[in-house]
């Protein structure tokens, strides 16, 4: 870890941070309400056969419920694409950026060892995954307490999906950094951490309306983000173990490649 | 101790000789410089001494220091400026010559005196990096590389983009240096920059090291050239030492002189000289020269 680098990172991502986290609050905050509204009309649609039964079961995602509505605020494309600004764009930008832009040279002629830069820019995005995660889960809380439904929902359980959040992301993170630290040129890395994201979430969300693709799902790391089953106090240790594992792999792999690689002078 | 020491530093990318057997060592408190044309292995030479390639054979030595297991500690103690230095172009200059010193952990000592010699006021130093030119950011490289007065820079084509003013402050930004004691090795394909400021030079070409001189025994073996105008007849200087190529025409004398002058000296003395000129030898002819011997077209 490096103090400076660490700051001037935060510096640089600041006002990105903010809307992100923003947005994530706002849209947090407004599937409660939709929930209080409709979420009655909803559920006598689903027991009335008209609305398919996989609807509700991408993530455990749905609107009859609160815990339902929560885990579909965490699951949806929106949450997915305002996350993966830090998760995808930032992580996979990180290095390449630098290396492409030129001013990886600049800072890696300082005092800083490759692994110490790589684990400082980790850090750097699992702590803005994190901040982006506990904002979308305060505009749940937020959401709740002014549509008044705030006592259907677990907070205590809250601290555990936002762990389940963060360790999903933070994969995602650690794999695009994984893919930074493995190109000169920032298009490949975005374009493979981009790629695989893009491949999982399909693969679940194929497999989650579609029974006969279910055996997809568990290739899909979106499969080990549970929300539903967290706040209804089912969660699997497994599910965070995986992804925990995923980060670690994907930490142990840049570690190893990065410092062995040589950076040649910018094309 | 050397401030840089090279053995057989090679650097192969599969069939791709980038640097083959360099042996070179810079002495501490000079300036050094490495000549070559674009391509001859400079740049692969500095990023193997700062650690960003691996050498495939050889060792080498900066400031005492391994240049693969010690990689961190030795940047401590350097200044590298990279040939067309890129910033960061949504910080100012002061925000950025802030963040890198902060890198370096060392402080800024030295900031306030090149940003006069090399004309960066405080108000330029807010702008940001985006709106300068590009001989502005090749000073704010120059400041960032030696704000915290390290023991040695590694320049890499340092003076590219600043005007002949600033060539000169820079020139004096060098001697400055070299009076406190410090290591400058310095990369340029500007023969007369090098002729200028270095001590000693290593010609590099196709990865391969060509040559090491001092600078004033390559000039001095150099051939001046010589025109004179006599009253009278001219002097015999045929099968004088060191004297080549005479031509007389229409009162006017030209030859060329090698190594020492005493002996043309001696031979015109008794002639009545009415004009002289000697050109100083050039580094330029120097090097063309040895490219020349090497068989080998000289660089641009």
């Amino acid at each position: 870890m490096n103090g400076a680098l660490f700051r001037h990172t935060w510096r640089s991502q600041r006002i990105r941070l903010a809307l992100v986290s923003l947005a994530l609050l706002v849209w947090g905050s407004v599937l409660p309400f939709i929930y209080a509204r409709f979420g009655s009309r909803f559920k006598s649609l689903l027991e009335s056969g008209l609305m398919p039964e996989q609807f509700a079961r991408f993530g455990g995602g749905d609107i009859f419920t609160l815990t339902g509505t929560v885990a579909l605020s965490v699951i949806h494309p929106i949450c997915m694409i305002l996350t993966s600004v830090f998760a995808v764009g930032f992580s996979a930008y990180a290095i390449a950026g630098e290396r492409q832009r030129g001013t990886l040279e600049v800072v890696l002629a300082r005092p800083l060892g490759r692994r110490a830069f790589y684990f400082t820019l980790l850090a750097a995005s699992f702590g803005f995954i994190a901040i982006a995660i506990a904002m979308l889960l305060s505009g749940g809380v937020l959401g709740s307490s002014l549509a008044g439904v705030l006592e259907e929902l677990p907070i205590r359980r809250m601290p555990l999906l936002w762990l389940n959040g963060v360790l999903l992301f933070g994969a995602f993170a650690a794999i695009g950094l994984a893919a930074s630290s493995s190109f000169d040129r920032a298009a490949p890395a975005l374009g493979w951490t981009l790629g695989i994201v893009v491949v999982m979430y399909v693969l679940e969300v194929l497999g989650s309306l579609w029974p006969d693709a279910e055996f997809l799902q568990p290739y899909s790391l979106f499969h080990y983000l549970k929300p539903k089953a967290v706040l209804t106090g089912a969660a699997d240790v497994f599910d965070f173990a995986l992804l925990a594992a995923v980060i670690v792999a994907a930490i142990a792999w840049t570690t190893v490649v990065f410092p062995r690689r040589d950076l040649a002078a910018p094309i | 101790m050397h401030a840089i020491q090279t053995v057989g530093l090679t650097k192969r990318y599969r069939a791709v000789k980038a640097l083959e057997a360099l042996s070179v060592e810079v002495r501490e408190g000079e300036i050094f410089g490495f000549l070559g044309p674009n391509g001859a292995g400079k740049s692969t030479t500095i990023r193997l001494l700062l650690g960003f390639l691996h050498p495939t054979a050889g060792h080498g030595r900066v400031l005492g220091l391994d240049i693969v297991k010690d990689s961190v500690a030795i940047r401590r103690r350097l200044g590298y400026l990279p040939g067309g230095i890129a910033l960061y172009d949504t910080l100012t200059g002061r925000q950025q010559l802030d963040y890198l010193a902060e890198l370096n952990g060392r402080p800024p000592v030295r900031r306030a005196d090149l940003c006069e010699r090399l004309e960066l006021s405080s108000d330029t130093l807010e702008r940001r990096v985006r709106d300068y030119s590009r001989g502005m950011r090749q000073k704010i490289g120059i400041v960032q590389a030696l704000q915290h007065d390290p023991d040695l820079a590694i320049l890499d084509e340092p003076s590219e983009g600043l005007d002949p003013l600033m060539q000169r402050a820079f020139y004096g930004i060098l001697e400055m240096l070299k009076a406190a004691g410090r290591t400058i090795f310095f990369s340029s394909h500007v023969l007369s920059e090098v002729e200028r400021v270095c001590d000693r030079v290593a010609i590099i070409r196709r990865g391969r090291l060509v040559a090491v001189e001092d600078i004033a025994g390559l000039l001095a073996r150099r051939r001046r050239n010589v025109m004179m105008r006599f009253e009278g007849s001219a002097p015999r200087l045929d099968g004088v030492r060191g004297v080549s190529n005479v031509e007389s025409r229409d009162g006017l004398l030209t030859c060329g002189v090698d190594g020492d002058i005493g002996p043309f000296l001696a031979a015109i003395s008794g002639s009545r000289v009415t004009d002289l000129t000697i050109e100083p030898a050039r580094l330029e002819e120097a090097f063309l020269e040895l490219y020349d011997e090497s068989g080998e077209a000289a660089p641009s």
